[in-house]
């Protein structure tokens, strides 16, 4: 039983369309992420989902009621915005209460108490937003919504402005509290890892649809298109004729394959590699080599095209720039685009 | 470091001396006896300010430009603030029309805008040429281009559309959000604005004497009278003006301030900070989690 369905909306600005035909459906409890590039509408749809925007066609359900037409105030969706949106003239306690003063709830007082402990706010009650720091400022918009008790929690892009530790430090607590209050989620990010890290599923979106949706595991494993190959996991995409010479091989069928840089591996040209079975080769030299902390990445020129594979970053052995290598490719891991 | 720091000291000086030196001027003129052929007056006195207080022509006059100021500064606030207000969050694509508007005063000179104003008023359904409400129709455009750029860079600085939608998504309507959120955090804009506006209208001349002239003696048609009789006392006069003015201004501020000790107040520090270089140091937000 689905908890919240966007059922085929539809919305433009000036004759462009920037959501068409979205549909999708969260179970409750159920922490989705919408996942894309800037522009790609992930945005316009949570704020639909808020009531910030109008949708031009279509509905949208939650707990089964039609929401569509309601103000953002009848909704019961919490949101916490990029900027945080905190009330520069109120203290912790006060953003946090004022939704509960607005809709004239009896218990303020614990239930703001509570709210504060959860998210390890306290000492800070008295303190303004311009006092706190960006992470600190986060919780208390997290707190803000969750107070309420909303039945979705919506959440545009809340981590992308804080710096890499904090944010790390955030997710987990994020997820953490959404586990505990089990409240329906769904998170707009770029940010691939984040999405991996946070989701139970996650959408991604391209130019106002939804191109494909699945587990996170799913959608680096098995991605639809070269849109998703390359947005999600940084694939090898190469057209299939320009593999079928790479390979000297043409039992491949379809327009593109798509490769995941670690399952790649690199052998010198002198290395004999008859004994590996189940893979092609293909002959390339160096270009790059660069180190993202764990991970070294070799950027490998072939005659048709480029490669990247990914080591983790360890004490063996360590090809230079220039060397001439092999690619070893398991047949098992190319997919057909 | 230091040489540039005492060059600043050096130009701020040399602009507070050519701001002060007129002031200072008057002051002493108001208060001179004989000046004649000295640097400083012979002598001091205080008649012209004796004179002054004495003249029932005078509190009459101040009596009505302060409700003249009133009306129009009120009237202003009570219709500017909501437009400004709706038109930034809810219908953004008018912004250019409403700032074209507000910039309008800039275009007319006052000669041409009063005799216009006469012509349009003299006759037909609204007649009030000649009456202080003619005065603070004009007065309300004069100062329009002060209270809508006050009051439109609050609400950007504060990024008022996101905090409104904060406030319904928590439950609050428009107004709600408008009155708990937006207004307590533009006050200093509209105090800004307002304040502004009072001292350009305690010192407008041109349309006072075109539209109302003696039949509604303002401050300044009163000084411009005295200016014939007598330079002292229209320094009197000015030095008077200025002083309410200061007083005004310091009490709004200082009751403003005091009213909340939270945000505010680091507006003000803010405020107070280009001043201070050291600022960012010792206002920087505390980093790192707890």
């Amino acid at each position: 039983m689905s908890y919240v369905t966007i059922d085929q909306v539809t919305k433009g600005y000036d004759n462009q369309v920037v959501l068409n035909n979205i549909s999708l459906t969260l179970k409750k409890g159920e922490f989705a992420t919408l996942l894309g590039q800037s522009g790609c509408g992930k945005s316009t749809l949570l704020r639909s989902i808020a009531g910030l925007e109008d949708v031009d066609v279509g509905s949208i359900l939650i707990d089964g009621i039609d929401i569509t037409n309601l103000s953002p105030r009848q909704r019961e969706v919490g949101m916490v915005f990029q900027s945080y949106a905190l009330f520069p003239n109120m203290n912790v306690y006060d953003n946090i209460a004022y939704g509960l003063k607005m809709k004239k709830v009896k218990d303020i007082n614990a239930r703001v108490k509570k709210m504060i402990e959860m998210v390890d706010l306290i000492g800070k009650e008295a303190s303004y937003p311009h006092q706190l720091s960006g992470g600190q400022q986060q919780r208390v918009a997290l707190a803000r919504a969750l107070v309420m008790e909303p039945k979705v929690l919506l959440l545009d892009e809340p981590l992308s402005a804080l710096d890499a530790k904090i944010r790390k430090n955030l997710q987990k607590e994020l997820k953490r509290i959404q586990k505990e209050l089990d409240i329906t989620t769904i998170f707009v990010t770029h940010d691939q890892e984040e999405a991996m890290t946070m989701s139970d599923r996650i959408f991604v979106m391209n130019k106002g649809i939804v191109v494909q949706s699945g587990s996170p595991s799913e959608i680096y494993t098995t991605p639809v298109n070269t849109f998703v190959a390359k947005f999600i996991g940084n694939y090898n995409v190469c057209s299939i004729e320009v593999f079928h010479k790479l390979v000297r091989n043409s039992e491949l069928k379809g327009k593109e394959v798509a490769i995941r840089p670690e399952v790649l591996q690199l052998v010198s040209t002198d290395e004999d590699t008859s004994d590996l079975q189940d893979n092609w080769r293909i002959e390339g030299f160096i270009k790059d080599v660069s180190m993202t902390g764990n991970v070294l990445r070799y950027e490998v020129e072939t005659v048709e095209s480029a490669f990247h594979v990914d080591y983790l970053h360890h004490r063996g052995k360590m090809f230079e720039q220039g060397a001439h290598v092999q690619i070893i490719v398991p047949k098992n891991e190319c997919i057909i685009l | 470091m230091k040489s540039s720091m005492t060059f600043h000291k050096v130009i701020i000086g040399l602009l507070v001396i050519y701001l002060i030196i007129p002031l200072i001027g008057t002051l002493l003129f108001s208060i001179a006896g004989k000046w004649d052929h000295t640097i400083l007056p012979e002598n001091y006195t205080m008649k012209w300010y004796m004179e002054l207080f004495q003249d029932e022509r005078f509190y009459d006059a101040f009596k009505r430009t302060l409700f003249l100021i009133m009306m129009t500064v009120g009237l202003s606030v009570v219709i500017m603030l909501p437009t400004i207000f709706i038109i930034s969050v809810y219908f953004s694509k008018w912004e250019r029309l409403l700032q074209a508007t507000a910039m309008l005063p800039y275009g007319i000179p006052p000669i041409v805008g009063a005799v216009g104003l006469i012509k349009l008023y003299s006759d037909g359904p609204i007649q009030i040429a000649g009456t202080p409400w003619i005065l603070v129709g004009a007065y309300f455009i004069t100062i329009l281009p002060f209270m809508y750029q006050g009051i439109r860079n609050s609400l950007r600085t504060l990024n008022a559309v996101q905090l409104v939608d904060a406030a319904e998504l928590l439950g609050a309507t428009k107004f709600q959000a408008f009155r708990t959120v937006v207004f307590p955090n533009i006050i200093s804009g509209i105090l800004v604005s307002t304040l502004l506006s009072v001292a350009l209208l305690f010192s407008e001349f041109a349309m006072a004497n075109l539209l109302v002239g003696g039949r509604f003696e303002t401050l300044q048609i009163y000084m411009a009278d005295k200016l014939n009789s007598s330079g002292h006392l229209t320094s009197a006069i000015v030095i008077t003006y200025y002083s309410m003015i200061l007083l005004l201004t310091g009490t709004v501020l200082k009751l403003t301030f005091k009213k909340d000790k939270g945000p505010i107040m680091s507006n003000k520090k803010r405020i107070l900070s280009i001043f201070k270089k050291q600022y960012r140091q010792k206002n920087t937000a505390l980093e790192g989690e707890n």
